[in-house]
């Protein structure tokens, strides 16, 4: 059985300084979406959940249309 | 207020009665390809010296003595003390910072600004209490401290949103630029409606639990020292790796620069993995400083800006059978994780079979510091509201609560009971065997007086499995030590110790005999200590590499004994042919033969040596003084698996850490905002009450050994389940349902003002 | 912590003399448990403390037998103190409940009766509240769970002292000195209503120290102090109790009934008092005392709920006083 929460959803099409603790701890960063799951999110940059353009952060909203996405 | 709605769209969830929850196959990056190798194997049972043992940590004299020294101890030559600024508003924007003063105040080495009033977002605000607006580094924490009160800050005070509720209110001000509410996911599996209409009794209800903040005892922090371009970094953290990554990418340097050290620990619970604001400000204060600076958050701090775990609320529909068959599970649900950050958990609990089940979540956006990881995120949570659901449905089938658990308990339909990870159904009798379940009376204790006594229980489950990324190193020296070295950390846990009695029982040695080194990204690559892969990860990546290291070693010692390699054991230190043991060396002989050239081994994650998935039940037998709402718990009972026991004193010491956290989260720990100002009122350990010592009732853990599987995590599991169990047998006390958490005196006696629910037996 | 000169004083003739009429610029120091906190907080900010650990810290018996407590003896020597315990259940009950065994073992007497209120606006910087010169409480529309069910305001702490309500039960006196030398206050009259004194607590002026708390015979009374805490360790009480009858015979022939943390002011109940006297000490009794106890309690936004631990202190306050079991 894996985690209940599988929240480890993370693709390439992402910003790459996109971080959850699922990074760290598993082996790989891209595993099933599900719609409600608990995980937090920071930036690589600002080592909070902000990012370096003062919004919050998140798989919804680190991707390429964002100002500062690096992918 | 922008609150916006969207379509719903509807997840599935994968869990099914007698099925294995499998996540589907990874979309993107792939995960590291499994090595190749012989096929690994821990020693039979009978053979094992050390393993599943109690055993002793080896650094707790040292500990005890006050000789490991923990990042807060540490002390560098020239060291200055950083400290930050954090706002006093919980909304505000930053109109201008004035560091003159503080860089004038002697012993002030460096000061920096934080935020930009011309910066956009959270760049030019602050949007929760403590958010850092600047840091200074002075010669002492005294002149720190000083300091970075003569930094003058000029404050728009905007008007803040405290709790979920006002964050959703129609005339809420629009605090975050998409919405204070996230728009609703919806997950759901089968027919609710149908289901709820065909169910013979039906509970509704609202359920809430609180906000719990870490509070690890070691602040977080670090201590930052520059040579040239390189940086050493000892930081309070679960991932050194991590951290590296946090700290090299935030500076934009070479990884390769960055050394992160952690060779003690002072608790994370999830809140030290990544988010490493406060090393790199550190970092940076020590560059404009040329010295060593040392920034440990102080207790405020602490509370107001490293993460907590979010609140929950359900409003929940869900029905059972007349044969007491689950059959629906419905929930609106919400919850704020702070200040962007999400509050998500998912209902119902998935240890039980709701055929029909339906969740419809937002997430409330607070000025609050954003939530983190913490000790099984989202489980406390679901499972205080699951269960607590069970027991009324329960008590409307007027069946014992044991029994509607066993009845509808994942695998309740395999007889065979052959999953070692779904055992809920023997642990559910053996629990309350050693409680005293049979002694428990119907919802309501009869008994005259002000003092009621009642009995609850709840499950869990966990995965725990080990990450295939991990790699060791083992080297054997000429004089017969052993290095056994991976870049893991012990958080606390007994990781160290760990690593040593694997060392040990693979090599045929005594734990004197070796040497474990942790905590240093100089060492092979280990996930960050979370999720509970620690002792999957590191048991079976650092038996692999002593089993290199070993064979290494019977390569050179089987042509002197005129064996082939295979034939021989590392055993009672000595190397000695399986089949005859009295034809050997000792190992110190053995080492002689290296001349002067160690062996070193590396080891890479591979299967067969650890397992994933836990279950667990736990039970409370508690009193509650009707007159005054107090509730004391005066007893616990834990009945857990775990895979194989590694070292049983730790693996019980996580038990008794987890129950007594969960014990916190049942009756204690609430962070209190001010609704007025959402600056927290109880940013200390005086109002946010954690149990101590005279609050911690007897705890009596039975763990139950797979000795086979492989060892499985231990660290979340037995947080989860405790403040539903608790919360049960208060109701189970007072014949009053109690369905928010924390269970304080005052919400005991307002509950007991309100409405009898679940009746008598 | 904002730095300070330190000055030893021998006697207290010096502490007086290096203490100043202007509130928080100088201020004594004894166990500290409470002033090194305020001080870590910015709360307090004197420009000199004045160390008074070197006054009287003994406990003595006085002519008329009655008991005199020393300002400078710490908490655990006074609840370990027979003597006291014998006479004076209500004050060594109070001072054995107090804080944890290191704050006990460093605390003081006059320090637990002068600390300073633990409302979480006041002891926050970042609330500039009525205590601290600004001009909201903010307890009023925020989170008062905590706070006094009894007293219009406008400050609605809570008095923090242990020691303070079995002294008022008890009708102690306190003696303190001054730069015109001493005087004695009864302890009913000691603590101030924020209406009277927003700034402090007590009559105590900013160059006064407290120096005995002095106990009046106990002949006959029965005393006793109840605490309803929540942790069993290192916390606060919700509300607590702490009755002294005097009896004639089983027959209670005067009370005097003081609750505590339920005011700003150790909170005498008249109504419960009467209730008791010309009474056989039982079960009934005590809830009728206690009844009339919380009468006119007016609780806040969040606090309701203090009004039933504070019967419930009362009531077992008064059957623990009277050997009957309280629960």
């Amino acid at each position: 059985m894996t985690e209940p929460y599988a929240s480890r959803h993370i693709t390439l099409n992402h910003c790459s300084n996109l971080r959850h603790k699922g990074m760290y701890v598993t082996d790989t960063f891209a595993s099933e979406r599900q719609e409600i799951e608990p995980t937090a999110y920071w930036c690589l940059c600002t080592q909070k959940s902000f990012g370096p353009d003062g919004h919050p952060v998140s798989p919804g909203d680190c991707k390429s249309s964002r100002r500062c996405c690096e992918h | 207020m922008a609150r916006r709605r969207k379509k719903l769209e509807a997840g599935s969830w994968k869990l099914e009665a007698g099925t294995q929850q499998q996540p589907p196959p990874a979309a993107q990056a792939a995960p590291p390809p499994a090595p190749q190798g012989p096929p690994r194997n821990w020693p039979p049972v009978a053979d094992r010296t050390l393993i599943g043992k109690s055993i002793k940590r080896l650094d707790g004299p040292d500990k005890a003595q006050g000789k490991a020294k923990y990042t807060y101890d540490i002390i560098r030559p020239g060291m200055l003390y950083g400290r930050l600024l954090g706002s006093p508003h919980a909304h505000a924007r930053i109109k201008g910072i004035d560091l003159s003063a503080a860089e004038k105040l002697a012993g002030v080495k460096a000061v920096l600004a934080l935020k930009d009033p011309a910066g956009e977002g959270a760049n030019g605000k602050a949007f929760y209490q403590g958010d850092e607006i600047a840091a200074v580094a002075a010669t002492t924490e005294e002149i720190a401290e000083d300091a970075v009160r003569l930094i003058k800050v000029e404050y728009e005070p905007l008007q803040a949103l405290a709790t979920a509720a006002q964050a959703m209110s129609a005339d809420a001000p629009a605090v975050f630029p998409k919405g204070n509410v996230s728009q609703q996911s919806l997950q759901q599996e089968g027919d609710v409606e149908a289901a709820l209409k065909s169910a013979a009794h039906i509970v509704e209800g609202t359920y809430s639990t609180q906000v719990q903040t870490h509070t690890s005892l070691e602040t977080h922090g670090g201590i930052c020292e520059w040579e040239g371009e390189k940086l050493t970094a000892w930081v309070s953290t679960q991932a050194v790796h991590g951290a590296r990554d946090g700290i090299a990418g935030s500076l934009k340097i070479p990884q390769t620069n960055v050394r992160v050290i952690t060779d003690y620990m002072g608790g994370g619970f999830g809140s030290k993995l990544g988010f490493d604001y406060q090393v790199v400000v550190c970092a940076r204060l020590a560059k404009l400083a040329n010295a060593p600076v040392k920034l440990m958050l102080n207790r405020k701090e602490e509370h107001l800006v490293t993460g907590n775990r979010p609140s929950a609320y359900a409003k929940v529909r869900a029905g059972v059978d007349a044969k007491g068959k689950l059959v629906a599970f419905d929930a609106e649900t919400w919850g704020t994780g702070g200040a962007g950050a999400g509050a998500a958990f998912r209902v119902p609990y998935p240890i039980y079979v709701f055929p029909s089940r339906r969740q419809r979540h937002r997430d409330a956006y607070t000025n609050a510091g954003p939530q983190r990881a913490f000790r099984a995120p989202g489980h406390p949570q679901a499972s205080f509201i699951t269960e607590v659901v069970l027991d009324e449905l329960a008590d409307k089938l007027r069946l014992d609560p044991l029994e509607l658990r066993m009845r509808n308990v994942l695998s309740a339909t395999d007889p065979s009971q052959e999953d070692p990870s779904r055992q809920w159904r023997k642990y559910f009798p053996m629990g309350a065997e050693k409680i005293g379940w049979s002694k428990r009376h119907p919802t309501g204790d009869p008994a005259s007086g002000p003092i009621k006594r009642g009995m609850g229980c709840a499950g869990n489950t966990w995965g725990g499995a080990g990450s295939r990324a991990t790699r060791a190193n083992c080297q054997i020296l000429p004089d017969g030590s052993v290095l056994a070295r991976i870049g893991t950390q012990d958080i606390g846990t007994g990781t160290r110790t760990l690593v040593a009695i694997v060392a040990a029982e693979t090599m045929g040695l005594p734990l004197t005999g070796v040497k474990a080194e942790i905590g240093d990204t100089n060492y092979p690559f280990a996930p960050g200590s979370g999720g509970s892969v620690t002792v999957a990860s590191v048991s079976a990546t650092m038996r692999i590499a002593c089993e290199n290291a070993r064979d290494e070693l019977f390569a050179k010692v089987a042509p002197a004994l005129g064996v082939e390699p295979s034939a021989l054991a590392a055993k009672d230190g000595r190397i000695q042919v399986k089949d005859a043991p009295s034809k050997g060396m000792t190992w110190r002989e053995a080492c002689k033969l290296l001349g002067v050239q160690p062996i070193s081994a590396d080891g890479a994650f591979g299967p067969g040596l650890s397992s994933t998935g836990t279950s667990g039940v736990q039970f409370a037998d508690v009193e509650v003084d009707i007159e005054t709402g107090v509730t004391r718990v005066k007893r616990i009972v834990c009945v857990q698996d775990c895979g194989t026991i590694m070292d049983k004193l730790t693996a019980e010491s996580q038990v008794y850490g987890g129950i007594i956290m969960g014990l916190g989260f049942a009756l204690y720990e609430n962070r209190i905002l001010d609704r007025n100002t959402a600056r927290m009122v109880n940013p200390n350990m005086e109002w946010y009450l954690l149990p101590g010592m005279s609050d911690i009732p007897e705890i009596d853990i039975t763990l139950v050994d797979q000795p086979d599987r492989g060892p499985v995590g231990l660290g979340e599991p037995p947080v989860i389940s405790t403040a539903a169990a608790v919360a049960n047998a208060v109701a189970n006390a007072i014949g009053v349902r109690v369905r928010k958490l924390p269970l304080s005196p005052d919400a005991i006696l307002q509950a007991l003002n309100e409405e009898r629910t679940g009746g008598t037996l | 912590m904002k730095s300070f000169a330190y000055v030893n004083a021998a006697g207290e003739k010096e502490a007086v003399a290096a203490l100043g009429p202007e509130r928080g610029r100088f201020l004594p120091l004894a166990g500290g448990m409470d002033l090194l906190a305020l001080m870590k907080d910015y709360i307090a900010q004197p420009d000199r403390l004045v160390n008074v650990k070197g006054l009287d810290r003994a406990i003595a018996r006085t002519p008329d037998g009655g008991l005199r407590i020393g300002a400078a003896v710490t908490l655990t020597q006074l609840a370990e103190s027979a003597e006291a315990r014998r006479m004076y259940p209500a004050m060594t009950d109070a001072a054995a409940e107090v804080g944890t065994p290191q704050i006990r073992n460093v605390g003081t007497v006059g320090g637990n009766i002068n600390q300073r209120p633990r409302c979480w606006y006041f002891r926050n910087e970042e609330f500039p509240c009525l205590k601290k010169g600004g001009s909201t409480c903010y307890a009023v529309d925020g989170e008062n769970q905590y706070h006094a069910i009894f007293g219009d305001g406008p400050c609605h702490i809570v008095h923090p002292s242990s020691l303070a309500v079995p002294s008022v039960a008890l009708n102690a006196k306190f003696r303190v000195v001054g730069p015109t030398g001493e005087r004695v206050v009864d302890a009913g009259e000691y603590f101030q209503m924020p209406d009277r004194n927003l700034f402090g607590e007590t009559v105590l002026a900013p160059n006064e120290l407290l120096t005995h708390v002095m106990l009046p015979p106990p002949g006959a009374a029965r005393t006793a102090t109840y605490e309803v805490r929540f942790k069993q360790s290192h916390d606060w009480p919700l509300a607590f109790a702490s009755v002294a009858l005097s009896m004639s015979g089983d027959t209670v022939r005067g009370a005097r009934v003081v609750m505590g943390a339920v005011a700003p002011i150790p909170w005498r109940s008249p109504a419960a008092e009467a209730a008791l006297t010309g009474k056989r000490l039982t079960e009934e009794a005590a809830m009728t005392a206690a009844d009339a106890a919380v009468q006119g309690a007016k609780p806040m936004t969040l606090n309701s709920y203090k009004v039933q631990i504070a019967r419930t202190a009362v009531k077992r306050a008064i059957m623990k006083a009277a050997g009957l079991k309280t629960v």
